[in-house]
């Protein structure tokens, strides 16, 4: 076992670990904080993205220990005050979720698409960047409507 | 569509109050839920597809530092745990019957949540290990010593049906557990020997499996003081598995408490209870503590319920004008390692005509077991298979006999003048205005404009395909649900219904409804379910029941409510019971003046003490019904795809679909059932497939990286419209929309396909339509022009 | 997973000391190690993550070459200007390694030491002809890659930078498997100083090169160079995604598409 501290959602955490312990886990388990899910074990489905020091990853595929000092955001850290985040309201506004059970590590990832590729979003970028995120319900239609006018309202705000 | 409504009454688009949670990440899934002092279960499996257990020897594993409990079928039999209720059929009315044919009662064999004597299916658990934590109950599992003698097996759906097959269950004859057949023989018979045309049809729709995106799990617990089981997993209904759980366990219905919260995802995977859902129950008894098991994704995909695996021979006659005159033929459908379900066999068999005339027809409809995952229904149970068929077959005939595809679908789609039509298997289809939604189809599509499009196409090297592809759903399942209303003084009303949402909405389309009945603010509207300890009643959410039903019997509560109200408002504006109006949730007595609000009355109704006895107490009603009829919702899909012949790759370039809906309460859910159902469709046209090997039974496809789920790269935006012709046999006119946009969605895709390569001669191609199997198709059809084979 | 020991060393002589320890591994990115462990698949007693050393992480050109640190993402490979000047190809094949997330995370030297028959990296490594420097040596690419997730690595020998000579023209084309999203079949075509190179993922046990299209294309650097030359199946993987056939075919039409890209780009001054 061993300890790691770092910055969850703007607040400073430790956790004893063991060795094989993923991010994910510490999230959901020590710290309590349910919203990433677990869809996959082939670090396929995105189910489980966060923001890791400022960029999207699967924290099913990252180890705990390796996230000593480091900052993360997960979808309960996204909102602000109270008030929804640009890309949480585009994906009610379009209908962007059904179940719901992908719709968090789809947004973190989305978020994270908008800082790489800018707030000016085509279909095509959109659908190609969602590669490493599998939805079952929605048919991708809304959800790809939903970056396109988050990543637009990320912009004005 | 962007969700902006006008209001929150039917028909308006209206956000959806679940959202908030699930976009902020305070949902509660199942994997979410954990009680103090819970222990963990982890499930040992079979690594063979057949073989009898000899011996289940524990004592290894029980050593294992952190392990709690080990136990096994022997332990299972030897407390009185009883096999998984599974229902052969969900009981339905208008359903046809299925028997067999020589008389005798189809073979069901009981399923236990753990292998007694033998393991029928790779992946099928044989002990559940209960330890401390997730790792401590692998480590446990990996010292389990199982003996078993390895069997032959068989896998493949046809090579089952066989006489010599490897046998399932020793005490059945074969492993065909139901040879039935639907229809009139003779009357068929000589419909084809007059026949100027007709057309074969051989095809094996592959298995796929539903994919939930949020694995199953499940928390039991058990309260020796008060002998009371507690279950918490997602499920596709509350009540219905607390029957089957206090059944399997042996305890009385008020025994058992299940609680499912938020689901991710259904699709008919869900559909039934899982052993898991008794062994964590029947563990936390056994232990002493709350079990909780999360299932892994490779788990789910040896282990889910799987869907489709239907192998089927047809004929359709026509006469020289190109009538179809009668279609016959033999279905038979993989129901995997248990006897567990055959409903989709009987749903597709008994609507093989789908929205044709088809004077005449016979089926044989066989069901048989083989050594794999047991299957049930999947989105739109049974029909987008022989829907496929249909179309195919329509296709076919075109292209043989020389008729314009369209002009032979307009000749014999029956019309509004013969409803209500009768087919040939006994289904009565109430209402339909197919001609009208196919034309608007076509039109959505761009019919008319293809040649250009595929001629344009030609010159870029590429083929260009277009398919046309109707359907007709029937929408049964459990037939009763029920609905307890309450309107609180504080204004609020409650709802507690027996659906489920796996994310069709329901918070947000039943709460729809009560506020256009009622007039109450859409945020007053709460809509309760999944937990026992107030849902007395539920049929769970399948089969286009949900809004269905719960329209019905919301609609009949509130009625209750509103007349209700209205003898208390009279007692409180002091005038007669029959001078009251209601109006925007609010009684006025004639000629205007003072006004009470539903909550003022609910108020009247606890407060006031010279009110007669029935009207005291909470201002609440109950709708409780039992609906016979079926629905039968309809439309048409129009799909261009274009598809590069050097590898076969394929793109679509355009899906258009038209859903007859009825009446629609919020179109924007509307429109994300048919995007979600077209993709399921989709998906297993081109990509997916249960892959099974044939000489092991060993699960080829069992995760993401073998098993090809379609992404966002896969689909271009859809195109969708809806009609709202009210159904004449609902109340409220409304029809299902669930799950019409994966029932034409294989018969479009492969006409689409076929279309494309007919200049190579290509007349079929079988599902999954992968790259290869395109490149294939062309290259064989280009190096035998004489003979181009069906398959 | 089984549990392991976690060691993050802040220098490459830590790194090296305890990576060989018996049953150490170590990790880069996890994009590869990690899947694998947690389907306890292996098993170890140390994993020595190399996260911490900076040094390996960078984009520098050395004289003709590019150079690139073990460590540096996928995605910054991608986004690098510096190999988006020199070889775009490369830029454009970490560009579509995996998905997003992966590519924030994944690293080119766990890429090629795992050595996935289906990874695209060691299609760009062979096809570029490029060297593997390690802690102890430096391995041609043609030496590196030995068979199914097998290099010529040492044990506990730690990959610090790939030195990628620039061509005169490259690019890389894959048909990706539709469930995995891996090369079923991907060509990597580069035209250099020294004769043409055509290295082949997906479709092998490993990364290999194909001498007759090189041999063809040395001629002439055109696509037409290509035709008449058959691929055989023979060798080549075979799986329920496709069959040995289909992924020759699949190697035949990427290999030609990506000479018409290099000529492309090389004409379009990239």
């Amino acid at each position: 076992m061993a300890t790691v501290s770092l910055t969850v959602n703007g607040q400073r955490v430790s956790a004893e670990v063991e060795g094989r312990t993923l991010l994910v886990q510490l999230l959901r388990e020590h710290l309590n904080l349910t919203g990433t899910h677990v869809g996959c074990d082939t670090s396929q489905c995105g189910c489980c993205t966060v923001h890791l020091d400022g960029k999207g990853v699967k924290s099913c595929t990252v180890l705990a220990l390796a996230c000593e000092g480091a900052t993360v955001t997960t979808i309960e850290g996204l909102a602000r005050g109270g008030e929804l985040h640009p890309m949480q309201a585009a994906f009610r506004e379009h209908h962007a979720l059904q179940c719901g059970f992908c719709t968090p590590g789809m947004i973190m990832s989305a978020v994270d698409m908008v800082s790489r590729k800018g707030h000016d979003l085509d279909e095509r970028t959109v659908r190609e960047q969602l590669e490493g995120n599998i939805c079952r319900c929605t048919g991708y239609h809304n959800i790809v409507k939903a970056i396109q006018a988050g990543a637009a309202a990320m912009k004005r705000s | 569509m962007a969700l902006t409504a006008k209001s929150a009454r039917i028909g308006e688009p209206v956000q959806r109050k679940e959202d908030l949670r699930l976009i902020t990440g305070a949902g509660c899934f199942s994997d979410d839920v954990n009680l103090p002092g819970q222990a963990y279960a982890v499930m040992v499996r079979s690594p063979h597809a057949h073989a009898r257990i000899r011996s289940i020897d524990v004592e290894k594993a029980l050593a294992v530092p952190g392990v709690i409990a080990v136990l096994t079928g022997r332990d299972l039999l030897a407390d009185g745990v009883k096999p998984i209720p599974h229902r052969p059929f969900s009981p339905h009315p208008a359903d046809v019957t299925l028997a067999n044919t020589d008389g005798t009662p189809m073979f069901t064999a009981p399923h236990y949540p753990l292998a007694i004597d033998k393991v029928r299916h790779v992946g099928e658990a044989l002990a559940m290990v209960i330890a401390e934590t997730v790792a401590a109950a692998k480590d446990g599992a990996e010292m389990v010593e199982v003996d078993c003698e390895l069997l032959p097996a068989v896998s493949n759906t046809a090579a089952a049906a066989r006489p010599d097959a490897p046998r399932l269950f020793d005490e059945a004859r074969s492993n065909v557990c139901l040879d039935a057949e639907v229809g009139d023989r003779d009357a068929t018979a000589a419909a084809f020997a007059r026949a100027a045309h007709s057309v074969r049809f051989d095809t094996w729709v592959p298995r796929v499996t539903g994919v939930p995106m949020e694995p199953r799990a499940a928390v039991g617990a058990y309260d020796a003081s008060t002998g009371r089981y507690t279950l918490h997993a997602g499920t596709s209904g509350a009540w219905r598995t607390k029957m089957d759980l206090a059944i399997m366990l042996g305890v009385a219905e008020d025994a058992v408490r299940v609680i499912t919260r938020d689901v991710g995802g259904h699709f008919g995977t869900r559909g039934m209870l899982y052993a898991e859902f008794a062994l964590v129950a029947w563990g936390a008894r056994r232990a002493g503590r709350p079990v909780k098991w999360t299932c892994e994704r490779h788990e789910a995909f040896t282990t889910d319920y799987q869907g489709r695996d239907l192998v089927v021979e047809a004929e359709l006659a026509l006469d020289a004008d190109g009538n179809f005159l009668a279609m016959r033929g033999s279905n038979l459908s993989n129901a995997g390692g248990h006897t567990t379900n055959f409903s989709p066999l009987r749903k597709g068999v008994e609507i093989m005509s789908s929205i044709y005339r088809v004077p005449a027809a016979h089926f044989r409809a066989r069901g048989v077991v083989s050594n794999t995952a047991p299957t049930r229904p999947y989105r739109s149970s049974g029909r987008p298979e022989v829907l496929y068929v249909m179309e195919r077959l329509i296709d076919l005939a075109a292209r043989q006999c020389g008729f314009d595809r369209v002009e032979l679908r307009r000749r014999n789609l029956v019309t509004e003048a013969e409803m209500p039509y009768t087919n040939p298997f006994g289904m009565i289809y109430s209402d339909g205005a197919y001609h009208r939604v196919m034309e608007k189809a076509l039109q959505l599509g761009d019919w008319a404009g293809f040649p250009a499009r595929r001629a344009e196409a030609r010159a870029r090297g590429k083929c260009r395909g277009l398919g046309v592809a109707n359907y007709v759903d029937t929408s049964s399942g459990v037939p009763r649900e029920r609905a307890e209303m309450t309107v609180h003084p504080d204004g609020m009303v409650d709802v507690i219904i027996g659906t489920v949402s796996t994310g069709q909405g329901h918070e947000t389309s039943f709460a729809q409804l009560v506020t256009e009945w009622l007039g109450v603010p859409f945020d007053n509207v709460r809509i309760l379910t999944g937990d026992t300890e107030f849902v007395k009643f539920g049929g769970g959410t399948h089969s286009g029941r949900g809004m269905r039903l719960a329209s019905i019997v919301i609609w009949g509560a509130s009625q209750r409510i509103i007349e209700k109200g209205r003898r208390i408002a009279a007692a409180l504006l002091e005038c007669e019971p029959g001078a009251v109006a209601f109006r925007d949730g609010a009684f006025a007595r004639p000629g205007g003046g003072r006004t009470v609000s539903l909550a003022d009355v609910a108020r009247g109704a606890r407060d006031l003490t010279d009110l007669p006895e029935d009207l005291r107490g909470p201002l609440a009603a109950i709708g409780d019904e039992t609906v016979s009829v079926a629905e039968f919702p309809y439309g048409c899909q129009v799909v261009e795809i274009e598809i590069d012949p050097e590898l076969g790759t394929l793109e679509i370039v355009r899906y258009s679909a038209v859903d007859d809906v009825g009446r629609a309460v919020n179109p924007g859910i509307i429109e994300g059932q048919v995007h979600g159902g077209i993709a399921q469709g989709v998906g297993q046209a081109l990509m997916e497939q249960c892959y099974y090997d044939p000489a092991t039974g060993q699960l080829l496809s069992g995760s993401f990286m073998d098993y090809a789920m379609p992404r966002a790269d896969n689909f271009p935006f859809f195109n969708t419209e809806y009609v709202e012709i009210p159904s004449t046999t609902h109340p409220l006119g409304m029809r299902p929309a669930g799950e019409g946009g994966t029932a034409p969605a294989l018969g479009v895709m492969i006409n689409a396909i076929v279309d494309a390569l007919a200049d190579y001669g290509v007349k079929h191609v079988e599902m999954p339509a992968t790259p290869e199997r395109i490149w294939r198709a062309i290259r064989e059809a280009r190096a035998a022009p004489a003979h181009g084979k069906v398959m | 997973m089984y549990d392991f020991s976690y060691h993050r060393p802040v220098s490459l002589a830590a790194a090296a000391a305890i990576a060989a320890r018996d049953g150490y591994k170590l990790l880069a990115g996890g994009m590869s190690l990690i899947p694998a462990l947690k389907l306890r698949l292996a098993r170890y007693s140390g994993l020595v993550d190399l996260g911490a050393l900076g040094g390996l992480r960078g984009i520098a050109r050395e004289g003709n070459a590019i150079v690139i640190g073990a460590l540096t993402l996928h995605a910054e490979v991608a986004a690098s200007p510096e190999v988006a000047r020199a070889i775009p190809a490369l830029a454009a094949l970490a560009g579509g390694i995996g998905d997003p997330l992966v590519r924030n995370r994944g690293t080119i030297g766990g890429s090629i030491a795992n050595a996935d028959p289906a990874a695209d990296y060691p299609a760009g490594v062979l096809g570029l002809g490029a060297t593997v420097r390690t802690n102890q040596r430096e391995i041609a690419a043609d030496d590196f890659f030995t068979g199914l997730f097998t290099t010529a690595l040492q044990p506990s020998e730690i990959i610090t930078a790939v030195r990628f000579p620039i061509p005169q023209a490259a690019a890389y084309c894959k048909h990706r498997q539709p469930a995995s999203r891996f090369a079923l079949a991907g060509v990597f075509v580069a035209q250099t100083a020294a004769g043409a190179r055509v290295a082949v993922t997906g479709a092998g046990p490993s990364a290999f090169r194909l001498a007759e299209a090189e041999a063809a294309l040395g001629k002439r650097f055109e696509a037409s160079a290509l035709d008449g030359i058959d691929i055989s199946p023979r060798g080549l993987n075979s799986d329920i995604h496709a069959s040995a056939e289909y992924r020759a075919r699949c190697v035949q039409v990427m290999a030609r598409r990506a000479v018409l890209k290099a000529c492309e780009d090389r004409a379009g001054g990239r």
